[in-house]
């Protein structure tokens, strides 16, 4: 995974507009947490576990797809012969790959093939306020750095013995809470300062228009995945909802 | 600071905090997949993240603040997969609470309290499907978690237990707001953060 999300280093291979790469992540999303007939959520996973290979992220793409497959087989075959507790956990294990793994490679996707500019470029054509716009560009940048943040308050912390099991934890659950996320504070808030100075000499939030070098929009590449998109979400009224079966 | 509108600086903030506050949430709402603290979560969640929101609340003080982070915790809700009322509910009690912020001029501790204990209502939003859309919501639950684990969560939630719910949400945002508001003196006050 790269230091920064939505910080790709090169030329995309197979281009698509980050526009088309929201919808198909909303649409992925939502089939895959909905749930439902195994073959349209293999048709779901395969989107993006496709546009990674067709981005060349090979070894990545080869390991969500067994995963994925792995659940999915589990969830058809070993979910419905367990009960119990036992079913409770294959479930809660299988199940949870089996519907957030699809969402999770399409925004593993996006946030490897978009850069900062080419999303605000598209989310600006699509005319939304400045207001929710910022926020969210610099909550994408943010993410990776909190959660290694949270990842090295961990190490230390459990250098120091305190870590969520032992035995200081038990004594005092609440200082759990603070141990963690008061470091956090301290450090993401530093960076936080550093990061709006940085932007702001760079002229964000002026009065003047900004413009933006990253050329966006359509192509053949856009059309082919929406329309494999729309033939999902048609089969899916047929199968689910209309009561035809295969 | 003599502006009151909303400043690119602002805005930068909010993400900053909104990011912070999301991941916490999450870390939070991971804990739903052990059965029993899936009813938990309403309590849980504004005890957690009161710290991040806490110190967010002496940063920007602007109105506005509180709904645009609302609304885009609402809209990751509905991106990893859940219905559309979280986005609802967010909206909805991010502006009441910014409205009470600003009568406290994002000063006053009451306001605070109040505010924070309406804002910590919203992730109710993700759970309401199990009363609002009962029927619809507990057949996707069977066919995405199973029949055992729907059985588990159907005898822990009568109708009534919504109204619980929201009012256990209510009391654990007042207490966040305290256990927030005292670590943020214990800690970032003496260093000169907040």
């Amino acid at each position: 995974m790269q230091n920064e999300m939505l910080a790709a280093t090169h030329e995309s291979y197979f281009k698509i507009d980050p526009r088309t790469k929201l919808i198909l992540m909303f649409f992925v999303n939502m089939f895959a947490f909905r749930g439902g007939n195994i073959f349209i959520m293999l048709t779901i996973a395969a989107i993006p576990v496709i546009l990674l290979f067709a981005e060349r992220k090979i070894k990545g793409a080869i390991i969500c797809a067994a995963v994925y497959l792995a659940a999915a087989l589990i969830n058809e075959w070993i979910v419905p012969a367990t009960h119990g507790a036992a079913n409770v956990l294959v479930v809660m294990i299988s199940g949870m790959f089996y519907r957030l793994m699809p969402g999770f490679i399409m925004g593993y996707y996006l946030v490897v093939t978009t850069t900062v500019s080419e999303f605000i470029a598209a989310m600006e054509r699509i005319h939304i306020s400045q207001k929710i716009l910022i926020p969210l560009s610099v909550m994408f940048r943010f993410f990776p750095t909190v959660v290694q943040e949270t990842r090295s308050i961990g190490d230390a912390m459990r250098m120091r013995g305190i870590a969520a099991g032992g035995s200081k934890f038990w004594k005092r659950p609440m200082s759990m809470i603070e141990y963690r996320i008061v470091p956090l504070m301290m450090s993401t808030v530093k960076i936080g300062e550093e990061l709006s100075a940085a932007s702001l000499t760079r002229g964000l939030g002026g009065p003047q228009r900004r413009t933006n070098i990253c050329k966006i929009g359509f192509s053949v590449h856009d059309i082919v995945l929406l329309s494999i998109v729309m033939a999902v979400l048609l089969a899916y009224f047929l199968f689910e909802k209309g009561g035809v079966s295969l | 600071m003599t502006n009151k509108k909303l400043q690119a600086k602002d805005l930068i903030h909010i993400g900053i905090f909104t990011a912070v506050y999301f991941v916490v949430f999450f870390a939070c709402g991971m804990l739903g997949y052990i059965p029993i603290l899936f009813i938990l979560l309403p309590v849980i969640v504004p005890i957690g993240t009161s710290i991040p929101f806490m110190l967010f609340l002496t940063k920007v003080k602007k109105f506005g603040m509180v709904t645009i982070m609302a609304i885009i915790s609402g809209l990751l809700m509905f991106a990893t997969g859940h219905t559309w009322l979280p986005i609802v509910t967010a909206t909805g009690c991010g502006l009441i609470a910014d409205i009470i912020f600003k009568a406290g001029e994002y000063k006053s501790f009451k306001h605070t309290v109040l505010g924070y204990a309406i804002f910590s209502v919203w992730p109710i939003g993700a759970m309401l499907p199990l009363w609002v859309m009962r029927e619809s919501y507990l057949e996707y639950i069977r066919v995405s978690m199973g029949q055992e684990y729907t059985n588990m969560i159907l005898s822990l939630t009568p109708n009534w237990s919504v109204f619980i719910l929201i009012g256990a949400a209510f009391i654990a945002g007042i207490i966040g707001a305290y256990f927030g508001k005292a670590v943020l003196k214990k800690h970032f006050q003496k260093a000169g953060i907040a």
